[in-house]
Parts: structure tokens; sequence; C-alpha cells
């Protein structure tokens, strides 16, 4: 029995002196922490009596487990631990209290022992702290450690009701005051908040251990580390490393780091991450290495120490221990190493706004203006008003989910509504919106009127909120009080100007508010100047009031001069208070709000409440418009609201996009207002009426071009790249651009033969583009080619199937400063290896951008990049992306960043995949074999086809084909991402996918009235049976001659549990076995007419019809492959002749049997297509070409076999192993290398490795 | 990520049944136990996650994401090798406390079918 518990007096220490001599330390050397308890206690082997001991003898719960109470009942045992960890090198101890909150202490019943765990757990630590010190001279320090508690305040525990809290805030507060209390007294040096798993407990922690520093005028030294355990490297309450940092900042806490969870290594991006934020010291103390499958840990001391070397040497460290698994001889060995390297510097933070919901978010310089999303406010929104009253809380969370979507980067809530209880909404909404991680990556905005309910939403958020808003209304005594909750629940604050004697309306009133306000709050509550941000009051003008008509000018001039004069505050404003004599009349108010911003932004406005999907561009807002807004916000001249309302009658009634187009006053202005307005808006009707006059008043043709033209595809590609247009919408101002361009062209001709020179225009860059050889997708090619040529650069456009030599000839002697490649099939992709490997070798550095639906960032990064090594390959994987990467590279500034960060990105996506792959074991040919799927032939008689031989299908009702069209490729084709219906009720993308839809839909009209496409089928059939892993097809019935083989390929996957290696064969009865079985095969396609019909519009300068017209000629190919199967199934083939399955079912693919095709992942070798199209003669039956990629042309053709066997389904099979190209290629009777070359994407290995053996 | 469709989870709990697998289906396979020298039955953050079905799913999504592995339409959850059935069960259907985030975004995101 260990001698009783101390309940002497301990000293207290002088915490000011501990935490500088803590942080002279740290300058100094890494200092370390101990590591496990739980893992020694355990190698002691107790017994229930060790843990009642006296005090607990006749406890109704069994105590078993409770660790903490052996600080109780075996203090010295406990303490030899503490000794051990600080003999072998620990400066810090962690106490023994990890679960001794009452919150924890619950399950065994030991609430009231709460305090005096903590108490004694301090002593235990400082009697081995002292024993040290008496050994070596060394200072040691005691943190009280505070375990998260086993409740979560964010979030329920219950998934089927999200809203749920197990605990509250205060009751928190409570039981961490209780353990804090226990620790300060007994006199430990810190406080340790450690393995986090909810950030709001831990507020609530902070929030008690400020609560009793100032009751004491104490400030004793914190640390915080947190815990993160799954890939998406985020705590256990979903947020980022920075986003944790930014919410437990106003701690001023003494480290910030992380423990438990995962192994030293996969802590290290986190720990790195926290690292360059955080301007205060690290501290990490990773497990000993994950767990291994049997219950040891896999990492010595010395293995750990060395990982953790990676860390220090990269000067990540200000404190190092270990955590779960570690021992005093791992923290011997990182002692060791710790000792070696320098520590961390601290760095600086500047003075930034910083915020965080889930992920972080920091004003910087770089975002001129943050959107705070206002429709989440009952008082500001009619709509929300109502879900809210009615309790449509669903609703209510889409509302603020869209206003995300839409840009907000804070969402504003607000909950003052006198019907409800605002209080208890507050708290059930932000609960529930905590639970919605496409919402609560933002900060929140906490509006109320009411301090109470404020303090309320407070208490619910475990990220950095704004409140709003405080202010000096009800004396200086309530603000400082407001101020000082504010800041102790780790926010940050809007200030409205409000003093004793009422709101501020002029400018000075404003400045003198704020200027006061400013002054308590840095200099008597300690707030930090960067979370203050005011609210000067934006008040309605226009109202017919003559004294309300300087609100904007006093409003803009006050901003000015409070961010002049009160260093890094913010200012921010409600905007739509300002146009609320325009009720009703959208267009106006969208117009006024606009006008103000551009005026208060330029003056130092940096934040405002807006409706962030409802904002107004300045530049394209009608000119008598705007300049009837400036009057009445700058109070430019007397009659400036009659004249406004005057104006506003004439927009009433308007909303919108839609009601614009149909609006012709856009043709009353000057001709290059017109020539943008009609970029921005798609429209070609008056382009070349409006180009030959604006030719007219400019000297050259030219300019007009480098004029109006190019500015407003500045205005498209700014509201592209801005997420404010769609692609189809983006295609159609091209659209409009080409033709205008056109029309000059002729001019610009007979320029040029006039006075001999040259007068080429400036464009940004020149691209190539260019569908490599052997394959003839085009779509996504040019769908990039018309964003780039938007953003003014020249494309050179090769067309598709364009041998390398042409690709680098032409780049060459057009002096190009970037190649685009693009291709579908995966063959293309070994020819974009190609084109990388010749472009180095000729000695090549422009950029090469990799796209098309088969390339990925990894093959890019693992096989094209290391081929590219003079130059830089990237991968880009949609259009919208393609602007940014080009200037990217072709910009002085960035080109060098850029790259360090693509070649950054691809060594790690190549490490990854190197190894995934190295895990992933593959089975020997023989093995994979004997592990076939073997369905029961016995029980199963496959279905004899009508006919044998090939039979060709035309005259298609393009009309009833068209009701089997799956809609939702067609959307993905134009970027448009969702399933069709819902689609076009979406609503971001909504508005661009009806137009579209609309378009396609007017398209598909004319092509059924006018035939444009002529669709043809073959399908044939045959007696076949599997022979190995191939299919045999015999000339008839009796089986006994060859007609042709169909090869397949095997997975050769490690497979577990009796889970078959599946290759095609084994949905084909063998041969021999007595079963006749039978294949399919087919061939469809939409027909060349696309190709005509595409080429036409080309010429046309139509992009966007081309491109349309593509995308529904491979609707079709597609549909008609479906029809057909169907047919297959009910009629021709008649294995499912019962079959009844609607359009919608037959899209879900529900039905028996499949149709895979060559070179897709149940057969990737591309080069079977000869034989299917030999059986078919389908370049004769039904016009379909192979190209010597074996990509179809026509391109929208479709091909495949017919399988019938009921459990046949679409696998891959995946990467194979040398053995079976060797045993395939015999098969095939092909030569091995050929063979590697077509599956060069499956292989398993490298295959000029043999020639090197 | 709530508005994406379900992703149905196959469940297997007797060992060497058959599952189809394809290129649209994960795999996830449950180890036999916590892997993790505590106390009997105790667990911490870490290992917690390293059994937990639902932080295993919720890897997949984020692998996915990182395009560590290609989009999946199904899931199959080895639990074969599991001694409580029930809590792999209960973790599925909603009916285990969530412990994270995560947990419910799974919860939303994955379904049982059997």
């Amino acid at each position: 029995m260990s001698p009783s518990p101390s309940t002497d007096h301990p000293a207290l220490p002088d915490w000011n002196e501990v935490r500088a001599a803590l942080s002279a330390a740290m300058a100094d050397r890494i200092l370390v922490l101990d590591g496990a308890m739980g893992t020694m206690i355990q190698r002691l082997g107790l017994t229930e009596e060790n843990f009642r001991g006296t005090r607990f003898l006749d406890w109704s719960h069994p105590l078993k487990g409770n660790n903490d109470l052996l600080v109780i009942t075996e203090p010295k045992m406990i303490e030899d631990i503490h000794y051990a960890y600080f003999m072998a090198g620990a400066d810090i101890v962690e106490t023994n209290t990890f679960s001794a909150t009452s919150v924890a202490q619950a399950d065994y019943a030991c609430e009231e022992a709460v305090y005096d765990i903590n108490f004694q757990g301090v002593v235990v630590a400082r009697r081995a702290a002292l024993r040290a010190e008496a050994e070596d001279g060394r200072r040691r320090f005691v943190a009280g450690a505070l375990g998260p508690t086993n409740k979560t305040s964010s979030m329920s525990t219950d998934v089927n009701s999200p809203g749920h809290r197990a605990i509250t805030f205060d009751e928190l507060v409570t039981a961490y005051g209780e353990a804090i209390r226990g620790l300060v007294d007994a006199g430990a040096d810190l406080l340790l908040f450690e393995t986090i798993t909810d950030t709001l407990n831990t507020k609530a922690g902070i929030f008690a251990a400020q609560r009793l520093f100032e009751e004491r005028g104490i400030d004793v030294p914190i640390m915080i580390s947190g815990t993160i355990t799954d890939l998406s490297g985020r705590t256990l309450s979903g947020q980022t490393p920075t986003a944790f940092w930014y919410s437990v900042r106003h701690a001023r806490p003494l480290t910030i780091g992380l423990n438990c969870a995962l192994g030293a290594d996969l802590m290290r991006d986190h720990i790195a991450e926290l690292s360059g934020v955080a301007d205060t010291f690290i501290c990490a103390y990773p497990n000993a290495g994950l767990p291994n499958e049997m219950g040891a840990y896999d990492e010595t001391p010395e293995q750990m120490a060395s990982q953790l070397e990676a860390f220090a040497s990269a000067g990540l460290l200000n404190i190092v221990g270990g955590c779960c698994g570690s021992t005093p001889d791992h923290i011997r060995a990182i002692a060791e190493t710790a000792a070696r390297f320098a520590p961390r510097k601290v760095p600086n933070a500047d003075k930034l706004l910083r915020l965080a919901g889930l992920e972080p978010f920091t004003l910087t310089s770089d975002i001129p203006f943050v959107n705070i999303g206002e429709r989440t406010n009952v008082t500001g929104s009619a709509r929300f008003r109502k879900l809210i009253t009615a309790g449509d809380y669903t609703a209510a969370l889409d509302v603020a989910r869209d206003q995300v979507a839409n840009g907000a980067q804070v969402i504003d809530i607000n909950m003052d509504e006198g019907l409800i209880d605002s209080k208890q909404v507050m708290i059930e909404f932000l609960n529930l919106l905590a639970a919605e991680p496409d919402i609560a990556k933002v900060p929140v905005m906490i509006d109320s009127s009411k301090w109470d309910v404020i303090e309320a939403g407070l208490k619910c958020v475990q990220g950095k909120a704004l409140v709003n808003s405080i202010s000096l209304k009800e004396g200086e005594e309530q603000f400082i009080h407001h101020a000082k909750l504010v800041r102790a629940y780790g926010a940050a604050v809007v200030v409205m100007a409000f003093d004793e004697t009422g709101q501020a309306d002029t400018k000075a009133r404003k400045v003198e508010i704020c200027a006061r306000a400013y002054k308590i709050l840095v200099e008597e509550v300690g707030f930090p100047a960067e979370d203050i941000i005011f609210d000067p009051n934006v008040f309605a003008v226009a109202t017919g009031i003559e004294e309300h008509n300087n609100y904007g000018v006093d409003f803009i001039e006050a901003t000015k001069e409070i961010t002049d004069s009160l260093p890094h505050v913010h200012i921010s404003g409600g905007i739509s208070n300002l146009s609320f004599s325009f009720r009703g009349n959208e267009p106006v108010r969208e117009a006024m709000h606009a006008v103000f911003l551009y005026y208060a932004i330029q003056n130092g406005m940096d934040m405002g409440i807006v409706n962030a999907g409802q904002l107004a561009v300045y530049e394209s807002i009608d000119r008598e418009l705007r300049d009837a807004c400036e009057d009445v916000i700058l109070n430019r001249r007397p009659d400036a609201t009659d004249r406004m309302l005057e104006l506003a009658e004439r927009y009433k009634g308007q909303a919108g996009g839609e009601a614009k187009a149909k609006d012709t006053r856009w043709r009353e202005l000057p001709v290059g207002e017109r020539i943008s307005h009609a970029l921005v808006n798609g429209i070609t009707e008056f382009i070349e009426a409006d180009t030959e006059e604006a030719r007219q008043t400019y000297d050259r043709p030219l300019h007009v071009i480098e004029g109006p033209l190019m500015a407003g595809m500045n205005v498209v590609g700014d509201l592209f790249g801005s997420g404010k247009m769609f692609l189809p919408q983006v295609v159609k101002s091209a659209r409009v651009m080409k033709q205008a361009v056109a029309y000059l062209l002729p001019f610009m001709e007979a320029e040029k033969q006039a006075n001999g020179e040259a007068s080429g225009r400036q464009s940004a860059g020149k691209v190539l583009m260019a569908t490599v050889k052997g394959d003839v997708h085009d779509i996504g090619k040019n769908i990039v080619g018309v964003v780039l040529a938007c953003n003014n650069y020249e494309i050179i456009d090769l067309g598709v199937m364009v041998p390398t030599q042409k690709i680098l000839e032409t780049a060459r002697a057009e002096n190009v400063d970037v190649i685009g490649l693009s291709g579908l099939i995966t063959p293309s992709l070994d020819e974009m290896v190609h084109v990388a490997a010749e472009m180095e070798r000729e000695g090549f550095d422009i950029p090469l951008l990799i796209g098309g639906a088969t390339t990925s960032r990894v093959h890019t990064a693992v096989k094209i990049h290391p081929r590219y090594a003079r130059g830089q390959a990237v991968h880009v994987n949609d259009a919208s992306r393609a602007v940014g990467v080009v200037s990217n590279l072709l910009s002085d500034e960035t080109k060098v960043t850029f790259i360090e960060q693509v070649r950054a990105d691809y060594a790690k996506a190549a490490a990854a995949h190197e190894r995934a792959e190295a895990e992933k074991r593959r089975l020997p040919l023989e093995a994979a074999r004997a592990n076939a799927f073997k369905p029961d032939w016995a029980g199963f008689t496959p279905t004899r086809p009508s006919f044998f031989g090939t039979r060709v299908f035309e005259e298609f009702d393009l009309a009833e084909l068209a009701q089997y069209i799956d809609w939702t490729p067609f959307f993905q084709t134009w970027e448009l991402k969702g399933r069709y219906p819902a689609i076009l009720e979406d609503e971001k993308q909504g508005e661009a996918a009806r137009a579209l839809w609309a378009d396609a839909q007017k398209m598909l009209q004319q092509i059924i009235d006018e035939k444009w496409f002529a669709p043809k089928a073959v399908v044939g059939f045959w007696p076949a049976n599997a022979v190995g892993d191939d299919v045999r097809l015999y000339t008839d019935e009796s089986r006994s001659e060859e007609l042709a083989t169909f090869f397949t390929l095997r997975q050769q996957l490690t497979k577990r549990d009796g889970k078959p290696n599946m290759a095609l064969s084994d949905f084909v009865a063998p041969e021999g076995i007595g079963k006749p079985d039978y294949l399919g095969g087919f061939v469809v396609t939409a027909g060349l007419g696309e190709v005509a019909i595409a080429e036409r519009f080309e010429r046309a300068n139509d992009d966007y019809s081309s491109i349309l017209v593509k995308a529904l000629a491979d609707r079709y190919a597609e549909t008609l492959a479906e029809f057909m199967h169907m047919k297959v199934r009910r009629e021709l083939w008649g294995y499912a002749a019962d079959e009844t399955l609607t359009p919608d079912e037959i899209i879900l693919e529900t039905y028996q049997g499949i149709r895979p095709a060559p070179g897709y992942p149940a057969q990737p070798d591309h080069t079977e297509k000869t034989t299917l199209f030999r059986l078919l003669d389908a370049e004769n039956t039904v016009g379909v070409e192979l190209t010597e990629s074996y990509a179809m042309w026509p391109g929208s053709s479709v091909s495949g076999l017919y399988f019938s066997h009921p459990d046949a389904y679409y696998f891959g099979v995946a990467k194979v192993e040398r053995d079976q190209v060797h045993d395939y290629a015999q098969r095939k009777g092909m030569a091995v290398e050929e063979v590697e070359r077509w599956l060069a994407p499956i292989l398993n290995y490298i295959p000029n490795a043999v020639a090197a053996e | 990520m709530s508005r994406m469709n379900p992703i149905p989870v196959t469940l297997v709990t007797e060992p060497g049944t058959l599952v189809p697998l394809d290129g649209d289906t994960a795999l996830i396979r449950l180890k036999a136990n916590s892997g993790h020298g505590h106390a009997d039955g105790d667990t911490c953050v870490a290992c917690a996650a390293r059994t937990d079905v639902r932080a295993l799913l919720y890897n997949l999504l984020e692998e996915h994401r990182r395009e560590m592995r290609p989009a999946f339409s199904r899931v199959v959850v080895d639990a074969s090798a599991v001694a409580d059935k029930d809590q792999v069960v209960a973790a599925l259907t909603g009916k285990l406390p969530a412990q994270a985030l995560r947990d419910h975004t799974v919860a939303r995101m994955f379904y049982l079918v059997g």
C-alpha cells in the first residue's frame, strides 16, 4: 500500500515566472514532455483493490480502469511513473487527471472525488519533480491535464437528431471549473487541454479557466492540444488545424499542438500547418505509431525518435513528447534526438481578422470585401422569417447553404422576431447548422439586438464567430462587460456607432463614437484591434426627407476617417437599409447597393451584410440608372431623389436575368456598351450591325477588337472566374465574339493589303490544342479552347487525330506558348506520354497541358511529368481551371511558384500512388484462374438467339429514341454537375442549365424534323463457349468449326473471403460440359451527319451549336446502344422476353445481362475491337471505322459484346501482371511488346525492366 | 456533400460469403479487435478511428476526394472478423452514438442494404 495522500497546502508557483522561464527555455532548446501514463499503469497489472484503496473500499461501482483514482489510492506508484519520465529526460509531466471531470467520472459515480483527484494529481507529480530536481539540479514542471470529457457540446451523438446536445456549454464550464480549481489550488505550473475532440468543449474549459484566473488575479499558462484521427486531416469536430487554432487563440495559449491519434509520420503535415500559422509555441506528442493488428505498437523508441527527428530538423517543434504506447524508453530516445536540434522560431502573425467555422477565414489584403450572407436574417428576409416561424428548419438550412454556395464568406444569423422565442430558436438553428459541413465551414455572425440571444449563440459555436453587435448605447460599464464576454467566448465583434444619446447619423458623430469605443476596447478590455469591426450605420437615402439626403456621404466619409485613424479595424454595414424606400423594386435596389459599395469599399469598407447571390456589378448597371444612383448616394444634386423615383418606376417588376434578355432598352445604349451587353448575355442578333457601327467610329478595325470586344470578354472572363457565369453561357459569349471578329476580318485584310503592314493583335498568349493521334474525341478540347479564347488567348486548334510530329512542327513554326493535349480513350494516355517524351527530346520547354476523360492527376504525375523534365506537364481537369492554369504558367511573376506547387503536388501524388500500388498484392495467373467465377451451369440453360450471323438496323425513329436519352451525362459535358432533372432546379446552376436545356430541346426538335442524324446499328449472335479465359465462337450450332475468338483478361488482385477473380469468359458456359451458349456483339452509330453539321456551325463561327450538336450525337449513340440492348434482351436474343422496364429504369440498368466494350474496364484491350468489327463487317454495314488507336470514327458510336448470364456484371480488370500478359500474347498470337503497348495503362510492372534484366 | 445520392453498404458477417465486387465497389475489412494496448474494453480516439466502420467509410470519401481511389457507387463492409457484429450494424443504422462530425456525414452518405 502506498503512503496516504497529502493534505498539506502546497506552495503556489509564480505563474508569470513559470511562463517566462518556459518561454526562455523554449527559445533555447526543444523541451520534452512525458509519455503515456495508461501504458505504464497497465504494466503494473493492478487489481480492483488497488483502485479502491481505503477511501473507496465499499464503493457501489467497480472502479478498476478508473486510472485517475490511483493518485489517491496508489499515489506512490503514479509518482514513480512520473519520476521515471523525468529521469528519462522529460522537462514537463502531465498529471494523471485525464478523466477527472464530473462528466467523465459519472461512469464510476465518482463525481464527488473530482476536486481531490485533480489536487492529488498535482501533488504526486510535484513530488516526483522535486525528487528529479534533487537528483540532477534541472528544473521540472507539472502540467495539469484536462481531457476532452466523453460528451460533445458542438455536435449531437444522435445522427437522426443532429440538433440534440448531450451536454451544454454551461455544464462544461462548471465541470471544467471544478477540475481546474483542483489543479490550480495544488499549484500546477500549467494547464494542458489535451486530446481535444470537440473545440467547443475546450472553449468552455478556457472560459472556466479564465474566469478563475480573473477571480484570483492570476494567469496560469495554458497548453492546448488537439487530435486528428482520420484522413481528412480535421479534428473530430470537423475543423482544419488552422480553424482549430483560430478558435482557441483567444486563450493566448503558451503552446498549441496535437497529440494522440495517428503516428508521428501522419501527424507531420498538420503540425507543419499549425507551425506556419500559430504565433505561439508548438507542442507535439503523437502515439508510438499506430497499433498493429496484434494489439501492440509497431514503433520502437528508436523508430519513434527518428520520425520525430524529421519534425525537429524541419524546425517545427518547441515541445515534444509521446502519447499512447510511449514509455520512458521512448521519451529517452526522443529527448536525445530533440537535444540535437534547434527549437522552432515563433513567427509573428500580422494583425488580421481571423475567423473560423470548420475552415479558417483570414481577411487578408487579397480580399477586397467580405460578403456576409444576409438571407438567414428574419428581419431582412421575409422568406426566412416564414420558414423559421413555421419551424421548417430543413428549408431554413437550405437558405444558409445557398448563401455559402453563392459566395458568402460569413453568414449572418438573426432570429429577432417578436413571435418566436429568439434565444431558443438561435440555439436550435445553430446546433442544427453545426451538423452541415457545407454550411458550417464558414464562420457565423451571431446577430441580435438582445445580449442574451447573442450569448446563447456564442455558447453553441466551436469556431471563432462574429458578434453583431455591441454598443455604448447602455453606457460604458455594460459595453465593457459585453466586450469582455465576447472575448472570453473567443469571438470578434461588430461595434455599432451608437451611444448613450443615440445612433450616429452624421460623419462627426460616427467618427467620435467609434474612436471612443476603440479606446475602451483596446486599452481597457485588451480587445485585439483587428477583431473590431465598426458599423457606422447605413441609413436609407432617397426617402423624400431632406435630412436623409447626405446619409450615404456621411457613411462613406466616416468610413475613411475611421479606417485612417484607428489602426487594424474593419468597417461593416447592413447594405439593404440603404434602399429601404425602394422595397419591391429589386433592379433598383441592386443597383443602389452596387453603387454604394463601389464608393464605400474604395474608402475602407471591407465587410458588408449582403445578399451574396444578388449583387450587381457596378460596370454592368445601365448608365442612366447608375448615374441616378450616384446622384442620390453621393448627394450630388437636390432633385436626385425625384429623378430616382421617376426612373425607378421604369425598372419595377423586372427580376434579373430572364427579363433582361427580353428587354430591348439596351439597344438605346452607346455602341460599346451594346457590344458588352451582347457578349455578357450571349446575344448574336445585333452583333454584326453593332460591330459595323463601332468600326465606323474607330480608326482601325483592330481597335474594335482590342477596345469594346475585349472589354466585354474581360467581363465575361471575370464573371466565369468568380463562378457567376457557367460554361454554356461562356460558350455563347464566345460565339458572339467570334462572329464579331469574323465580320471585321475582311476589313483587316483590306487594310493590310492597302498599307502592307502586319496588323496582328496583341494576345495574352498562343495556345496550341490537339486531340492526339488515334483519338477523335474533341468536345472537351473545344470547350477549353473557347474558354481560353474568351480570355484573349490565341488558339491554334489542330483538330483530332493529330500526330506528334505535326504538333511539334506547328508549335515551333507558330512559336506557341503552351501546348494542350486532349484524349478520351486509354491508348491516348500513352500517346500523350509519347508527345511529352518527344518534346523533351526536341528541346521544348513550354508548358504542356493534359486533359480529357481518361487522364488524371495521378497519371500525369506518374507517367507524363517524369518524361518532360525540361518543361512542365500540368493536368487540367476541367475548363473552368484552364484559364487560371495558363495565366499562371505564362506570368513571369507566378510561373515559378506555380510550377513549384505543381511539382510538389505531383511528387506527393506519385508517392501516394506508389504506396497504394505496393499495398495491392497480385496473384499469379494460375492462382487467379483457380479462383475464377464459376456459376452453377447445371442449373442454367442459356437461351438460343432468334438468329445467327449479323443483322443491320436502320430507319430509326429519332423522336422515339429521344425518349430514352439519359440527360445527366449531357449536362456533365457542359460542366454542370448534378442529376437531370434536378439540375434544372439547382439554385446555383439552374438558370444556366435551363437555358442550355431549352437550346438542346430546340436543336433536338430540329434534328428530328430535319433528320440530321441517320443512326444505324448492326447486331450479331454466334454459338459460343468459353475456353479457358477466352470465348470461342463457332460457325454453327454443331460447334465443330471455330469462327473467331474473343480474348479476355482476368483480375489478378488478391481477393479475400472467396471473392472470385473475374474474367468476362466466366459468364459463358465452358466448352465440354454440354451446355450450348452464345455471345452477341454490336456497333451502333449516330452516323456521319453530326460531323458535317458540326463543321457547318464551326464555319459559321458558332462553336456553341457545334459543341451542342456533338453532345447530342453522343447522346443518340448511347441511347441507341441502350435501345438496341433492350431489343436484344426482349426480342433478338430474347433471354428476357418478359422484361418490362420504363425508360427511367433502363437508365438505371436494372436489367439482366451486360454489354461491355473492348477498351473499357471489364476488357481493357482496345484491339479486341478488330475481331468485333470484322465479325459485324461494321465498316460496310454501318459505316464505322477504327483509327490506329482503335477509336471509332465517327466519334458518336458505341460498340460492345452481349453477355446474357444473369450473374453477369460490369467489373474492372485493374492491373495485370507479366505472367498474364505473356500468356495473353501467346493466346492472341501477338508480340508481347505489342500487347504491352496496348495494355500500358494497366500493366503492374515496368515492361522495359525485362530487357534490363 | 449532403446533396449527393447516398451510397448503399452491404454488410458481410459470415466468413466466405460471396459478394460481387466490381470497379464501382469499395471494400472495407473490419479488424477483429481494437488493436490497442489499452486496458480491457478501453479505446482512445486514435484506435477508435481505426476500427469504427464510420471512420473507415469517411476515409473512403476522403480518398476519393483526393483522387486516391476511383469513384464508387457501392461499399461492401466485411465484418466477418468482428466479434460484436451488432455494434457494426448499430453504427451503420445510426444507432451508435456519434463521436465525431464525420459520423453525421457518414450517416447521410451511406445506408445499409443487407
